[in-house]
């Protein structure tokens, strides 16, 4: 089985800005969602790890190779989808495909013709693939981005903010698709996006500020907010003053009114009523005890 | 509304690139043509302001010629965006009306491809500043002519050009079906113009109609003066107006038309959003995927192939599909099709398009075009990953570096071989057009290859690793310009090595005869410096290719310290080594085995000469009366030896006790050697030796004068090579390579500037016509009058060798070819060998044999240049005295020089000026003939009479070679013809004034000054004939002959035969020589009322009004009217047999003018079609235009 180990990883930039600050994070095979802010570091994280940036320290080991140091070798391993992702508008997508596939080291022409096609129909742009890339739409370009990730059978798949600007049906069927692969490969999902990461990953972290907040297995970490959770609609005149008195971790809307959820070992009283932990109230808390240690430490 | 999609669409295209690209290329275009003589727009700029008010026109209204592709480019941007985009659905159905949509966008458009010329009128501004600059050649800046020439040259042509493509766009909806139209529009244009042609009438009717008013333009300025030319604009008046008037109109039609036939609906193409997804597709069955890499890929090395090739096919194909290398390229071959069509054309006749020819026209109109592109698509292909965010794939795949930066530079390569392909089919097409089928292509290959290509891949090269090592697009294309820049800037400064200018070679000019000759090997050796330099850069490159995302430069060293592993460091140990070791080689063959001078250094030799020498000009020297001399030409090692003897005799009253010999201080061994003489100074570097005569040199008295003179080539130089000793085509002459006595005036500097720079004083161009001692001195040489040449000159045996006099002997020896000359007349102190593998075409004249050695490839002309010569033997013969000579040879010499030149029965001609000349059409100009006619012409007029060197001497050579070229061509081709050259002759004479850097001379004191002395002479000649006739001409030319034929000293003077032309002159004639030959005379004169009626009998009664003005010039070309008091001709001309041809005279008569306006009335019988004063243009006249008017009822 393959895993992904980092291992202290930082990196500062030029202007100044810590990216990462010390990533410890291990990554079996499966699914694993890295959730954060935007801002966090998850992409400098990704980008790292798809060997496209130095770190100044830390190391990251893929199996039995140096992610930082052997980047050739890792690169065969890898299926990269990046945040931003553009195409050449005016190649077809069978084209660029095509030429992605070369580039990844199918070079043979029959072999690489049938993966292509294979591809294609598999992302559902078979249809599409004689058409101009700058003519697509935006989820089209993505399940676009998808088919040239999965290329030439990767071991380390990192797709970064891919579900961004997908509709909900594209959403399933990415989510599907990603689900089949993830069975036998490291897959990293990077997102902002919590449900993603509750559908479909079996591991996670979350990062902020370059730095590790938790890392583990989803169901146990909500798992560990039973009964710590808390929720009332407010209304919306009520709200600063809530926020003061209590510590919220989020406000949300459902069906037209606002409540606020806190994190509390016990009942807050004051209309509050206990509700079962999501994954969107781990990741909240998470980062709400995290700003709670950053306060005080200020 | 209306306003803010006009703010939109002009704030829109001010985003894109294919603004500033266009804008920086004419800006570039025009910076160069103004700051140096290499780049040219429409013509050189001559000697008129580099900033005048018409050369702004000039440059403005030739580049708006280029508004085809440009405006182009933006309108149908402007009417097909929203289609493209798919966002026509959005803006049709907004509230926005039809006529907001399309006018907002048409003039956003416009004045954005109108803003693209503030890059000529930043070029001109900008480079007229350039400090290299000569001073006198720049005016005071002001704003006005700029201005003024945007609004009325510019403006309208540009609307015209959106008005036209903005329609075509609109109601087609396709951006390839508008550019098609644009590249119709021009060829039909030029078609157009083709056949409107030149003859007067359609002049004007070009005139009026010309869309870009270059016609109006050229019709208008043609005779303005330098003066005019840096003063003022043309006005907005008269035809001019009409025709931006009409224009104008014909604009608001054509848009007014898209505006009514536009469909406000989406549509009418194909729509792109047909393509959702739907659900039942999703049901296809999905094909067994094979996805492991394992499975598909190759061995390493072939994988990498395909990656390269892949993404090599992937940059060059989107490079070709984008607009701007459409739009740049064809703006390339439009320069390339109109420079090869008119290439080299003399008198307005073209030449036979030879390929050597073709290739010259690609390297001055294409490579501009190309080396943008190139510099443009390095930072493309470098960044387009980056552009379009997809770098961060295409690095995290398993791709090795590179590949991708091979595959990227590979395609760079091969848009440069799809340029040179496309210049290359270009020229081919004029060719074919032209009926021309001797395609060489081996010789299109090797030229484009050895002169163009490898240069530009080299520069390619460099243009691809700035962007790769700066990591910085602007920054890499701001680099490049410093590069062009440096390559104009440093040998102006005198920085002159090949081997510190990136890609530079020597020049390596193409000679049909000789090919590329000796040429090669320099250009190989520097070529493979600057390859070999290239792989360094490349090799900097691949070490500093940006992986990811990682662009801090530390870190970009850090991982190209670990990508430095053994391989590339083998590299660059063997491309350092190769590169040192070339780099030595080339420079012990310029520096070691050559002298390396600069041009700097040349200039200063020459003033050091002069300062040092000159004040022995004047001194008594003795006369060379007789030379004997073997000559040895080695072409294939491009040497030659000289060994001879001067008999030179004291033919002055007293004793000389020294002697001055100059040498050429170049020739690689020399020996001189006088019984008696002892050096007394010698100067190596100047060639100069001073030897002491022991006893004196007696009056009366000879000396034998032995001397030696070797020239060897070893190696190769850094600048142009030897031209004249060449391995097919040698012409060599005694001026050069022999030695002289005294100072030689010959080297002088005459720029005027260089003369300050160096503390010379002004040049003075020849002595006083007055000057006494300079009586003494004939034309050609200082140190003989006539003498007689004896030599012999072998040279390789498969080639002839020619020297004047008659051919005494011919053998073989030591498997070389010698050659014994010997003349039987005396002859001149200027004689010349010659040597090529020739063919010879042979014809006589009663008992004279001619001769025409010619290179087998150019049969073309030969028979006209036998025929030119046995008609001008006709005429001189009958009409001067007896032809000296027993023979007449012309011999054709490489395109190195472009002139003829009359040696003592032996005229060399250059291939370019006539043996390639295309003379099918029967209406052109036969240069050849004349050319011919005027050096045959030189045997009498310099062989036979020279002049002494004093003011007005070449009027006596060259103005009567013009006159008896001109007798003979008229016998030849009749009047009507001659017209059409004098034309041409008046033309180059008022503008030849205009290039005067000193002073206009009347033609009796000229100078040495062409425009005088061939053009003016030529109108003077033929306007002398026609007052007093042929016969009285030609006798007083018959008694200067008999006074003065192979004498001197004293050496006749311009004085003398003016006495001679006034001896046949009538009396009231007299004053005419007066204006001719003593003053600068020139006429306005102009037909301003022409009116007919019929008489009783039948015939035409013509009255003519017309004004006549004549002027004095002074020698800065002020001008004063001055009382009438002519002979001049008033005529009616019938129409002409063709539009081109030019009316024949009903009746010319001459009549006594005296007063302005004056009206004159003349019966002819048959049908007139225009009429006026002089109209045969007789007469130097500042307008000659306007001498005839059609003639209108009565």
């Amino acid at each position: 089985m393959l895993e992904l180990q980092i291992d202290g990883l930082s990196k500062t930039y030029p202007n100044g800005v810590r990216a990462l600050d010390g990533v410890t994070l291990t990554i079996p095979t499966g699914m694993f969602g890295l959730l954060g802010p935007n801002g966090a570091g998850k992409s400098t994280l990704m980008r790292t790890l798809a060997t496209l940036q130095e770190a100044d320290a830390g190391s990251a080991r893929l199996g039995g190779l140096d992610v930082l140091r052997q980047k050739d070798d890792v690169r065969k391993l890898l299926g990269y989808l990046p945040q931003e992702f553009g195409v050449y508008p005016k190649v077809t997508a069978e084209t660029m495909l095509n030429h992605f596939a070369v580039l990844k080291g199918i070079t043979e022409r029959r072999a690489r013709k049938q993966a292509v096609d294979a591809l294609l129909h598999r992302v559902n742009l078979y249809y599409v693939r004689k058409q101009k890339l700058g003519t697509f739409s935006g989820g089209m370009r993505q399940r676009f981005g998808i088919a040239q990730a999965l290329l030439g059978d990767p071991k380390l798949i990192i797709v970064d903010e891919p579900t961004a600007g997908l509709d909900p049906g594209e959403r399933v069927r990415f989510h599907n698709l990603l689900a089949e692969i993830g069975e036998n490969v490291v897959v990293i999902l990077s997102t902002h996006i919590v449900e993603d990461v509750s559908d479909l990953c079996s591991r996670m972290a979350i990062i902020s500020h370059g730095r590790v907040l938790m890392s583990g297995e989803p169901s146990e970490a909500i798992r560990a907010l039973e009964g710590k959770i808390w929720r009332r609609s407010v209304p919306r005149t009520e709200l600063d003053a809530v926020q003061k008195n209590y510590p919220v971790i989020s406000t949300r809307l459902s069906a037209g009114k606002t409540f606020v959820h806190v994190f509390s070992d016990g009942n807050p009283g004051d209309g509050f009523e206990g509700v079962d932990g999501s994954l969107e109230d781990v990741y909240f808390s998470t980062l709400f005890h995290a700003e709670g240690r950053a306060e005080k430490a200020a | 509304m209306l306003a803010e999609i006009f703010r939109f669409e002009v704030r829109y295209h001010l985003k894109q690139l294919v603004f500033y690209v266009c804008l920086i290329i004419f800006f570039l275009l025009t910076f160069g043509a103004v700051t140096s003589d290499s780049v040219q727009i429409g013509g050189s700029i001559g000697n008129v302001n580099r900033n005048a008010p018409f050369v702004i026109m000039q440059f403005l209204l030739v580049m708006s010629v280029f508004s085809v592709f440009t405006t182009t480019a933006f309108v149908s941007n402007a009417a097909l965006r929203d289609f493209d985009l798919g966002t026509d659905a959005l803006f049709f159905s907004s509230p926005m009306r039809k006529r907001q949509y399309l006018i907002g966008r048409f003039a956003g458009s416009f004045v954005v491809s109108l803003l693209i010329y503030l890059g000529v009128v930043g070029g001109i501004m900008i480079g007229s500043f350039m400090p290299w600059l000569e001073k006198e050649r720049i005016g005071a800046f002001t704003l006005t002519p700029y201005l003024y020439s945007l609004v009325v040259l510019i403006a309208p042509t540009v609307l015209l050009v959106s008005a036209i493509f903005f329609a075509v766009a609109a109601l087609t909806r396709s951006t390839m079906a508008t550019y098609a139209s644009a590249v119709a529009l021009l060829v039909g244009y030029v078609v157009a113009s083709a056949i409107v042609g030149s003859s007067l009438e359609n002049e004007k009717l070009a005139s009026l109609f010309d869309p870009f008013a270059l016609s109006t333009f050229g019709l208008a300025t043609r005779y303005w003066t330098v003066f005019e030319k840096n003063s003022q604009v043309l006005p907005l008046g008269g035809v001019f107006l009409w025709n931006r008037l009409i224009w104008v109109a014909v604009s608001l039609a054509i848009f007014g038309v898209a505006l009514w036939r536009f469909r406000f609906e989406t549509g009418g193409r194909r729509s792109r959003r047909s393509f959702a997804v739907s659900a039942a597709q999703d049901d296809v069955a999905i094909p067994p995927v094979i996805l492991s890499v394992s499975e598909g890929s190759q061995p390493a090395h072939t994988s990498r192939l395909t990656q390269l090739l892949s993404t090599a096919r992937l940059e060059l194909k989107t490079a070709l599909l984008s607009i701007p290398f459409i739009v740049i390229l064809l703006l390339g071959v439009v320069n390339t099709v109109g420079g090869a069509a008119f290439a080299d054309s003399l008198f307005d006749t073209k030449i036979y398009p030879v390929t050597g020819q073709m290739l010259r026209i690609i390297d001055s109109n294409f490579l501009l075009f190309a080396l943008i592109i190139v510099t443009f698509y390095a930072g493309e292909i470098v960044w387009r990953e980056r552009q379009q965010k997809m770098s961060e794939v295409v690095d995290a795949t398993p791709v090795p570096s590179s590949a991708l930066w091979f595959g990227k530079l590979l395609a760079l390569y091969l848009i440069v071989i799809v340029l040179l392909t496309t210049a290359m089919l270009s020229t081919m097409a004029v060719q074919t057009a032209k009926g021309f089928h001797d395609y060489q292509l081996a010789l299109y290959v090797k030229g484009l290859f050895l002169e163009v290509g490898l240069a530009m891949l080299m520069i390619a090269t460099l243009a691809f690793v700035l962007q790769v090592v700066t990591n910085n697009k602007y920054l890499g294309f701001l680099l490049m310009l410093l590069y062009f820049v440096s390559m104009a800037v440093l040998p102006a400064m005198h920085f002159e090595h090949n081997l510190y200018r990136f890609a530079n070679t020597p020049p390596a000019p193409y000679s049909d005869m000789n090919g590329y000759g000796h040429f090669v090997a320099p250009l190989v050796w520097f070529n493979l410096y600057w390859t070999l330099f290239c792989g360094l850069l490349l090799l900097t490159g691949h070490l500093l290719w940006v992986r990811g995302t990682e662009s801090n430069f530390g870190k970009r060293l850090r991982i190209a310290g670990g990508r430095f592993g053994a391989a590339p460091k083998t590299t660059l140990a063997v491309l350092l080594i190769a590169f040192v070791a070339t780099g030595g080689f080339i420079y012990y063959n310029t520096n070691v085995l050559n002298h390396y001078r600069t041009s700097e250094d040349r200039e200063k030799r020459s003033a050091e000469y002069e300062k040092k020498y000159k004040r022995y000009e004047t001194m008594a020297l003795p006369k060379i009366t007789d030379v004997q001399a073997d000559v040895d030409l080695y072409p294939e090692r491009r040497a030659f030896d000289i060994r001879g003897m001067y008999t030179i005799v004291n033919k002055t009253a007293a004793p000389m006790d020294t002697l001055h010999v100059t040498m050429n201080p170049d020739m690689t061994r020399s020996t001189v050697s006088i019984p008696g003489a002892t050096v007394q100074a010698s100067d190596k570097e100047h060639g100069y030796t001073i030897y002491r005569l022991a006893p004196p040199l007696a009056p009366g008295a000879t000396l034998p004068m032995r001397f030696t003179a070797s020239l060897e080539q070893h190696g190769f130089v850094n600048g142009e090579a030897n031209t004249q000793i060449v391995a097919n085509g040698t012409f060599i002459n005694n001026f050069t390579y022999f030695p002289h006595l005294g100072y030689q005036t010959g080297g002088e500097l005459q720029d005027r500037n260089k003369r300050k720079k160096y503390g010379l004083p002004p040049v003075v161009r020849l002595p006083k016509i007055g000057d006494p001692q300079a009586r003494n001195i004939n034309q050609l040489a200082a140190e003989s009058d006539f003498l007689n040449l004896d030599t012999t000159v072998s040279t390789a045996p498969d080639q002839i060798a020619i020297a004047p006099g008659y051919l005494q002997k011919e053998w073989t020896a030591n498997g070389r070819r010698y050659f014994r000359y010997k003349t039987t007349s005396p002859i001149l102190g200027f004689w010349s060998y010659l040597s090529a593998r020739y063919a010879v075409k042979r014809d006589r004249w009663n008992d004279v044999p001619i001769e025409i050695y010619y290179d087998p490839k150019h049969p073309y002309n030969v028979q006209r240049m036998a025929d030119g010569v046995k008609r001008s033997l006709d005429y001189f013969t009958a009409n001067f005295s007896p032809y000296q000579h027993k023979q007449v040879r012309i011999l054709e010499f490489p395109r190195y020089a472009r002139f003829a030149q009359s040696f003592p029965n032996t005229i060399p001609f250059s291939e370019s000026i006539g043996f390639i000349a295309d003379l099918r059409d029967k209406e052109a100009i036969d240069y050849v003939f004349y050319v011919t006619a005027h050096e045959v012409g030189h045997q009498w007029w310099a062989h036979q009479v020279v002049g002494a060197r004093v003011q007005g001497t070449t009027m006596i050579t060259e103005t009567m070679a013009q006159y008896s070229a001109l007798m003979v061509m008229e016998k030849e081709y009749g009047g009507d013809k001659m017209r059409k050259f004098l034309k041409y002759e008046l033309n180059s004479y008022l503008a030849g004034r205009g290039g005067e850097l000193v002073a206009e001379v009347p033609l009796m004191l000229v100078e040495d000054q062409g425009y005088i002395h061939y053009r003016k002479g030529s109108l003077v000649m033929y306007a002398l004939r026609d007052a007093i006739g042929e016969e009285n001409v030609n006798a007083a030319l018959r008694k200067i002959i008999a006074r003065w034929a192979f004498q001197g000293p004293p050496y006749v003077r311009t004085t003398e035969v003016l006495d001679e032309l006034r001896a046949v002159t009538p009396p009231e004639r007299q004053s005419m020589l007066h204006d001719l030959f003593e003053t600068i005379t020139l006429y306005d004169n102009k037909a301003t009322d022409v009116t007919t009626t019929r008489t009783p009998d039948g015939k035409y009664r013509v009255r003519i009004t017309v004004s006549s003005t004549k002027f004095r010039a002074d020698g800065t070309g002020n001008e004063k009217p001055v009382p009438l008091d002519d002979w001049i001709d008033i005529g009616v001309l019938a129409a002409g047999a063709s539009k081109k041809a030019d009316g024949r005279p009903l009746i010319l008569e001459k009549r006594h003018i005296t007063s302005s306006p004056a009206t004159f009335e003349l019966v002819v019988g048959e049908k007139p079609a225009t009429a006026g004063i002089d109209p045969l243009n007789k007469l130097i006249d500042r307008n000659p235009d306007d001498n005839v008017k059609k003639v209108g009822g009565g």
